[in-house]
């Protein structure tokens, strides 16, 4: 206990000043969140604000967040080749600016940390691990990390979990995510290690494997008699819902008790019909990426996305001025990742191309303490503007995974037409009933629907949009070759 | 003498009892993150070696404020279940260490008046301290580990050093010192904090560990056992734990050995709801 206060202290003491984290201190912390749960059954809420923190005002949160904002803008500018750059050009002393500067630091764009990963490495950096992201949006780009911030991530993500509930020592998690995909991977497979439970990398693999892998029964002690956690993609779910129902798998062949679903847009319908394969199941889901890394956003029960004001500082910005939006405007989420968090690649108001909705209101939910925007609407570059406002990917796969005749991941793309938008979507059966369903749906999205085409077949889509399930992994038992893992006589 | 020794032993058992009654019924705010651990141990093992030279060493009005800090502390903890709103907890703590501290002061350590409210707050420390301790997921073969070496130590700092000795002399003409006393003289009984404290919060765990009847009996056994030495015609300090520390040991052993793994806090009190 005394080894646990101490470690506290350590805690609050680089949230408050925004030293580095102890990961010794973290570590010890997480293994103290163990014991206790044990021991007494349950973690309270005053647990959760003493390693996390208490609340924080607008203002405190403001003026900590600017202050770690200057702290890394001072770093980069004296310690990475391409803010030298940045800060030189601009004429501005990161170390002596203002809060009514920072609107002044250039937006860092995809293609710039794309093009040149290591001009974005401080000189003092112990990089490790290169992380790629997976590429779906064009060139992986690469983001390298130390081993102290991944001791930290891990250390968060389990402490995350303690909290939220998402994990526990009797959970066998299956990661269901491409390989690739090796930050959330390694984030989601330390925490497990703190947490006690199991974990396995079972990839973006054929539906089948993956499905028997999730049915397969375990007789461990302590843990739970099948996989109960499944992470990953939502359309890599769809593949998995889809391709079990067809396989007549029913909840009852399952021990899923919770999916968490990242990387795109998990629609409701989604979330509705996954209840025919794997019944009753709950659903996390939340926002990151790479780049930005271990900032992210968390939903609240509200549909909110909140950012953890300590990791980042979160803006809004109107796409065309560059400045904040209006309440209840769109905007593209910039994201700055904060110290103590993030040491290695350091990225300045980072342009993620995510678009969001500001809240019309404040929020009044258990995070509102939290900053917050609305929920990914999908990439900008992929929306489609027209006098209504515009159309996202969300507003399409929102109506048409809804509909049982879409099979599931929802497969389907979308431009511009005079006067609105063309929608195309593929359906088992291109019947007028399912015509007049899935374009009252996609109205019912607020969609200025002109054009809807169905196909039957994928490869008659023309604009499909990009789904990471399809990031596909081979495997021996289903390749072509004779079976490797067999005896040989048996080839 | 025989009045000194009766007011003790009575201090004594009231002590053990009301720690067992108080685990029963009421829960003390503990650490919301943390469990008390073979760490805790080793620290609280360092501070038993320190202490008493502290005490020895450092002014006597920073003893008594140490003394002051660390009462207040164990009696809001004590009354905070038991009071509920903040300020009768102040106030009740305020008025029992105001209360020890005035009568010292007025009349005198030695003053029966004086004496019978420090053997009070003794008590209330003891049921503060102990609850504190189990509640917060001490295991009983942490405390078997203790008091085994704490029976090595208090007979090396009581028998063989004059370590004890010195302290409790020191301390005894203090407000708030650390042991139930009675009389003064040739006449005088006492028993140390320590030694009722170790006496105390076995019962507590061994319940939480293994049921009711370990409890009962580590109960009796050291009640028992500190009667049981009232009794002899020791003309000296004796270290209490030389006895309790091998009757926790071997309890423990037998327990563990016949209930198998200690239940955690959350099965106990599945087991045993308040």
């Amino acid at each position: 206990m005394i080894d646990t206060a101490f470690a506290q202290l350590r805690l609050a003491a680089s949230l408050l000043f925004g030293i580095p984290f102890s990961p010794d201190s973290l570590e010890r912390l997480v293994a103290a969140l163990r014991e206790t749960r044990h021991e007494f059954g349950s973690i309270g809420a005053e647990g959760a604000e003493m390693v996390q923190g208490p609340p924080l005002d607008d203002a405190a949160r403001g003026e900590m967040q600017f202050r770690r904002f200057r702290a890394q803008a001072t770093r980069a500018a004296r310690e990475t080749a391409y803010y030298r750059q940045v800060f030189d050009q601009l004429g501005l002393d990161p170390a002596r600016m203002t809060a009514d500067d920072l609107i002044r630091v250039p937006l860092t764009r995809k293609e710039a940390v794309r093009a040149n990963p290591d001009s974005f490495v401080r000189h003092s950096a112990r990089p490790y691990l290169r992380c790629t992201t997976t590429g779906t949006t064009g060139t992986p780009t690469s983001i390298y990390f130390s081993s102290y911030e991944m001791r930290v991530y891990f250390a968060f993500t389990a402490i995350g979990s303690f909290f939220s509930g998402d994990i526990t020592d009797e959970d066998i998690v299956q990661i269901s995510t491409s390989a690739r995909g090796t930050l959330g991977n390694v984030c989601l497979a330390g925490a497990c290690a703190h947490l006690g439970a199991i974990t396995y990398l079972a990839g973006v693999v054929d539906p089948i494997q993956a499905l028997a892998l999730l049915a397969d029964e375990r007789h461990l002690p302590g843990k739970r008699a099948r996989t109960s956690i499944l992470y990953t993609y939502p359309s890599y779910l769809g593949q998995l819902i889809e391709t079990g129902l067809r396989l007549g798998y029913k909840p009852t062949d399952f021990g899923l008790r919770r999916i968490l679903a990242g990387g795109e847009v998990v629609t409701a319908g989604l979330r509705a019909r996954s209840a025919a394969l794997f019944g009753d199941v709950l659903f996390s889901g939340g926002y990151g990426m790479t780049e930005i890394w271990p900032f992210g956003g968390t939903e609240c029960p509200d549909g909110h996305l909140h950012f953890e004001p300590t990791q980042g500082l979160l803006e809004v910005l109107d796409p065309a001025t560059r400045q904040p939006a209006a309440p209840g405007a769109l905007g593209t989420i910039v994201a700055t990742p904060l110290p103590p968090y993030r040491e290695t690649t350091l990225v300045l108001r980072y342009q993620t191309e995510d678009a969001v909705r500001q809240l019309a209101t404040p929020p009044t939910c258990r995070l509102r303490h939290h900053p917050a925007c609305g929920p990914i609407l999908g990439k900008l570059r992929l929306a489609v503007r027209h006098a209504d406002g515009g159309t996202f990917p969300r507003d399409i796969l929102e109506a048409v995974e809804a509909e049982e005749a879409v099979p599931l991941p929802g497969r389907c793309g979308f431009w511009a037409v005079p006067g609105g938008v063309a929608v195309e979507v593929v359906v088992r059966d291109d019947t007028p009933a399912v015509r007049a369903a899935i374009g009252q749906r996609l109205e019912a999205q607020g969609v200025p629907l002109r054009e809807l085409h169905l196909y039957t077949d994928l490869a008659q889509l023309q604009h499909p949009l990009p789904l990471r399930g399809d990031l596909r992994e081979q495997a021996f038992a289903l390749s072509p070759l004779p079976d490797l893992l067999a005896p040989v006589e048996d080839r | 003498m025989a009045a000194a020794i009766l007011v003790v032993l009575g201090g004594a058992w009231a002590a053990i009892l009301l720690s067992w009654a108080y685990f029963r019924r009421y829960a003390v705010t503990r650490p919301p993150v943390g469990v008390f651990n073979l760490r805790d141990i080793s620290v609280m093992i360092a501070g038993i070696v320190i202490v008493p030279y502290l005490y020895l060493l450092l002014p006597l009005w920073l003893v008594l404020g140490l003394l002051v800090l660390s009462m207040i502390s164990i009696l809001y903890l004590l009354w905070e279940p038991l009071l509920h709103a903040r300020p009768a907890i102040w106030v009740a703590t305020l008025v029992c260490v105001g209360g020890d501290l005035l009568a010292t002061w007025l009349l005198g350590s030695t003053h029966p008046v004086a004496q019978a409210i420090n053997d009070g707050l003794i008590v209330l420390a003891v049921v503060g301290v102990t609850n504190l301790w189990a509640q917060s997921g001490m295991r009983a073969r942490d405390v078997t580990i203790l008091g085994g070496i704490l029976a090595v130590y208090d007979f090396t700092a009581t028998s063989v050093l004059p370590l004890m000795g010195e302290m409790m002399t020191r301390l005894a003409g203090l407000p708030l010192a650390p042991q139930v006393i009675w009389g003064s003289g040739p006449t005088q009984a006492l028993i140390g904090l320590g030694d009722l404290l170790l006496a105390a919060v076995f019962p507590l765990v061994m319940r939480k560990a293994f049921g009711r009847p370990a409890g009962l009996i580590a109960l009796l056994l050291a009640a028992a056992t500190i009667g049981g030495l009232f009794l002899l015609p020791i003309t000296t300090i004796f270290p209490v734990m030389v006895l309790l520390g091998p009757l926790m040991i071997g309890q423990y052993l037998y327990w563990a050995r016949r209930a198998g793994a200690e239940r955690t806090t959350w099965q106990y009190l599945q087991a045993e709801p308040r």
